[in-house]
C-alpha cells in the first residue's frame, strides 16, 4: 500500500514510465531549437531528393501531353499529420500546374480531407492570380468505402488518362491497384507512404518513391523555407539520438547478459518491484537495464485513498438488447 | 429515443448529464450555442485578425492533448472519488474530457459529409445532365448511393426496440432485411472482395517488372524474394531442410542447419527486413512528431510557396 503517493507522481510517470514523455519531450526541444537557429540561416544542406526533382518532370510532361495531373493524399479517415504534409506536396504540385494551366484531379478518400483539400488548391490558385481558372470539381470525394475509393480512383486514371500521377500518404491494399493501373496506361509516377508495408508495392510499380521520412522532409525541400529546413536538421538530431540511445542499448545489454555465457538470475523484476527468484535463471533482454527502462510496470497493490463526493451516483447499466 | 442516449454512458461527470436531465440539456445548448457564436465571429473577423484567431483555436486544441500526456494522470481513480489536490483535479477533468474531445472530431467529420457527398453529386449530376462521355456510369452511382442510404436507414429503423432481438434470427426477417443483406452482403462485400483479389495479379506484373536483372540492387532482390518464396513453398522446403538435415545426420548443433531455407528466411526477415522497417518507422514517427509540432506552434506556412 503506497497511499502517500504523491499526485506530482502522475500514473505514466510511475516506475520507468517517465522515460516516454521525456524522451519525447528531449526530440521536440531538438527540433524547437533547431527551426530557432534557422530562423537567420541561409542555404542549409539538404541531400538531392529524386523522386522530389521529378516533380516539375512530371507536370511539365503531362502539360505536353495535355493530360491531368492526378494526385490522392491517402487513406486517412481525418486531417491528420499526414494529409497535411500531402497536401503541402500537392500545393506544390498544383502551383505549377496552374502556372502552365494543365488540369489536375485531387481524389479524396474522406469529407474532412475533400474539404481542407479543396481550400487549399482554391488558395494555390488565388496566390497566383488565377482564381478564375481553379476548378472545384478538380478536388473530388469518391468513397469512403476502401475498395470502392480504389476502384473510383482506378477508373479516374483509366478514363481521364493521366500523364502524372502522385500518391502521397497513408496507403494500404489498394496502393499497388493504383500504382499498377497508373502504369498501364504510361504515367509518370511518384508515390510515398507511411506504411513502411507498402513501400515496397510502390518501389516495384512506381518511377520515384519518396521512402519513410524523406515524404516529411518533402515540403523543406520544395520551399526551403527556414522554419521547414530548421525542423529537418532537428529531425536529424533526433535521428542521431535514437541510433545513439540503440548502441547505449546495444553495448550495455550485451555486458549485462554477458557476451559468452548467459548471467545467471537470483531476483528478477516484478509488479514494478524486486522479488527473489526460487531458482536461478539465465536472464534475458527483459531483465536488463534498457529492457526495465522501456517496459514499465505496474504496481498492482498501488491503492490511492480518496475522499468520496457525497453527491455521486454509480451509472446505470445500459439495458439489454437495446439499439444495436 | 431512450435507446439511444442509454448507449453512452459510463459515468455522470462535468462533461455529461443524468439522461433526460435539465442540465443535460443546457449542457448541450450552451455548445451548440457556444459553436455558433464561434463560426460567426470567425466568418464576422477581418481577414487579417481570422489567422490569430484559427492560430489560438489550433493551439487550444492541440494543448488538451498535450497536457493529456504529459499531465500526471490520476493513480487508481475510482468512481465518485474527489481529487486531493489542484493537480488531481486538473487530471480529473482531462482524463473525464478525453472521450468528448475525441468524439469532437466524429461529430466534425459527420457535418463535412455532406460536403462530400455535395461533392458527388455535383460532379455527377452535371455529367447526367449534359449526357457527357460514360454518363451512365454516374447515374448507377447516384441510384446506389441513394438505394443504398434509403436500403440501408429502413433496415436500420426495422431494427430498433425489442424488434432488435426478434431480427437476430433470420427466420424473423422481414422482405427489407432480405434486400439490405442482398445488397450490403450478397453484392457491396463482393464487390470489394472482387477488388481486393485482383491485388493478387497486380503483384504478379509489379514482381516481373521488379525483380528483372538489371543492376546489382535488383538482383538483390531477386535473389532475396527467391528465397523467402521458396521457404514458403512446402515441398521445396522439405526436399531442401531433409538433404541438410541429411548431411549433418540430424545434428542439432552443426553449423550447417544455418543453411537451412527456413532459417535464411527466418534470418531475411528478422534480421535485414525488420532493422531497415525499424529505421524508415523511426524516421516516420520523428518526421509526424515535427510535422505535429510545427502544426500545433502554427509555424507551417501555407502550402508550397517557397
Amino acid at each position: 500500500m503506497l497511499s502517500q503517493v504523491s499526485s506530482w507522481r502522475g500514473d505514466q510517470y510511475l516506475d520507468t514510465g517517465w522515460v516516454g514523455p521525456f524522451f519525447t519531450l528531449l526530440l521536440c526541444v531538438f527540433i524547437l531549437i533547431n527551426i530557432k537557429r534557422a530562423g537567420g540561416a541561409k542555404d542549409l544542406f539538404i541531400r538531392r531528393i529524386a523522386g522530389l526533382n521529378a516533380i516539375d518532370e512530371a507536370v511539365g510532361r503531362a502539360t505536353e501531353m495535355g493530360r491531368p495531373v492526378l494526385m490522392v493524399p491517402g487513406l486517412s479517415d481525418s486531417v491528420n499529420a499526414i494529409v497535411v504534409q500531402a497536401l503541402n506536396i500537392f500545393s506544390y504540385v498544383s502551383r505549377i500546374a496552374a502556372r502552365f494551366s494543365n488540369p489536375i484531379l485531387i481524389c479524396c478518400y474522406s469529407a474532412p480531407i475533400f474539404t481542407v483539400g479543396q481550400e487549399v488548391i482554391r488558395d494555390v490558385y488565388n496566390q497566383e492570380g488565377l482564381a478564375d481558372k481553379f476548378d472545384p470539381d478538380s478536388v473530388r470525394y469518391i468513397s469512403d468505402r476502401q475498395f470502392a475509393f480504389a476502384a473510383g480512383v482506378s477508373g479516374l486514371i483509366l478514363r481521364e488518362q493521366a500523364a502524372a500521377t502522385f500518391f502521397m500518404g497513408e496507403f494500404y491494399a489498394e496502393s499497388l491497384i493504383f500504382a499498377e493501373t497508373a502504369n498501364s496506361i504510361g504515367a509518370i509516377q511518384i508515390a510515398s507512404s507511411t506504411e513502411a508495408t507498402q513501400t515496397p508495392f510502390f518501389i516495384a510499380a512506381c518511377d520515384y518513391v519518396l521512402i519513410g521520412d524523406e515524404f516529411y522532409a518533402a515540403s523543406a525541400y520544395l520551399t526551403r523555407q527556414p522554419v521547414l529546413v530548421g525542423s529537418l536538421v532537428g529531425q536529424d538530431w533526433c535521428k542521431l539520438t535514437v541510433a545513439f540511445t540503440i548502441m547505449i542499448g546495444l553495448i550495455s545489454n550485451t555486458v549485462q547478459l554477458g557476451p559468452f555465457k548467459h548471467t545467471q538470475l537470483t531476483e528478477e523484476k516484478k509488479d514494478a518491484k524486486m522479488k527473489p527468484l526460487e531458482k536461478p535463471r539465465p536472464a534475458s533482454l527483459n531483465d536488463t537495464f534498457m529492457g526495465n527502462l522501456f517496459k514499465k510496470q505496474s504496481d498492482p497493490e498501488l491503492k490511492i485513498e480518496r475522499d468520496m463526493d457525497p453527491n455521486f451516483k454509480p451509472a446505470e447499466a445500459p439495458a439489454e438488447g437495446g439499439a444495436g | 429515443m431512450g435507446n439511444f442516449l442509454l448507449q453512452a454512458q459510463p459515468s455522470l461527470n462535468f462533461w455529461n448529464g443524468e439522461n433526460g436531465s435539465t442540465g443535460l440539456w443546457l449542457k448541450i445548448g450552451l455548445a451548440l450555442l457556444a459553436g455558433i457564436a464561434m463560426i460567426f465571429v470567425l466568418m464576422q473577423a477581418p481577414s487579417q485578425a481570422r489567422r490569430p484567431i484559427v492560430m489560438f483555436v489550433t493551439f487550444v486544441s492541440g494543448l488538451f492533448y498535450v497536457l493529456y500526456y504529459f499531465w500526471p494522470r490520476p493513480v487508481d481513480r475510482q468512481p465518485g472519488e474527489l481529487p486531493r489536490d489542484f493537480v488531481e483535479t486538473v487530471s480529473f477533468y482531462i482524463d473525464d474530457a478525453f472521450g468528448i474531445v475525441t468524439d469532437l472530431s466524429s461529430v466534425l467529420s459527420g457535418l463535412l459529409l455532406g460536403l462530400g457527398i455535395y461533392s458527388l453529386l455535383s460532379v455527377h449530376l452535371r455529367r447526367i445532365s449534359r449526357k457527357q462521355r460514360d454518363w451512365g456510369f454516374s447515374l448507377v452511382l447516384l441510384v446506389s448511393m441513394f438505394g443504398m442510404t434509403g436500403i440501408g436507414y429502413w433496415d436500420w429503423i426495422s431494427r430498433q426496440g425489442e424488434a432488435g432481438i426478434r431480427l437476430e434470427d433470420p427466420n424473423n426477417w422481414t422482405r427489407i432485411n432480405y434486400v439490405k443483406d442482398m445488397f450490403f452482403d450478397g453484392v457491396l462485400q463482393n464487390m470489394d472482395a472482387a477488388m481486393f483479389s485482383i491485388i493478387a495479379f497486380y503483384i504478379l506484373s509489379a514482381a516481373y517488372r521488379a525483380f528483372r536483372v538489371r543492376s546489382i540492387e535488383a538482383t538483390i532482390l531477386l535473389v532475396t524474394a527467391l528465397i523467402v518464396i521458396l521457404s514458403l513453398m512446402g515441398a521445396v522446403e522439405f526436399l531442401w531442410n531433409g538433404a541438410i538435415d541429411g548431411i549433418t545426420r540430424n545434428d542439432a548443433n552443426s553449423f550447417m542447419n544455418n543453411l537451412k531455407l527456413t532459417e535464411i528466411s527466418k534470418w531475411l526477415r528478422d534480421t535485414v527486413q525488420g532493422a531497415a522497417i525499424r529505421g524508415i518507422d523511426f524516421g516516420v514517427g520523428i518526421g509526424a512528431l515535427a510535422m505535429g509540432l510545427r502544426i500545433w506552434l502554427s509555424l507551417e506556412k501555407s502550402g508550397g510557396k517557397s
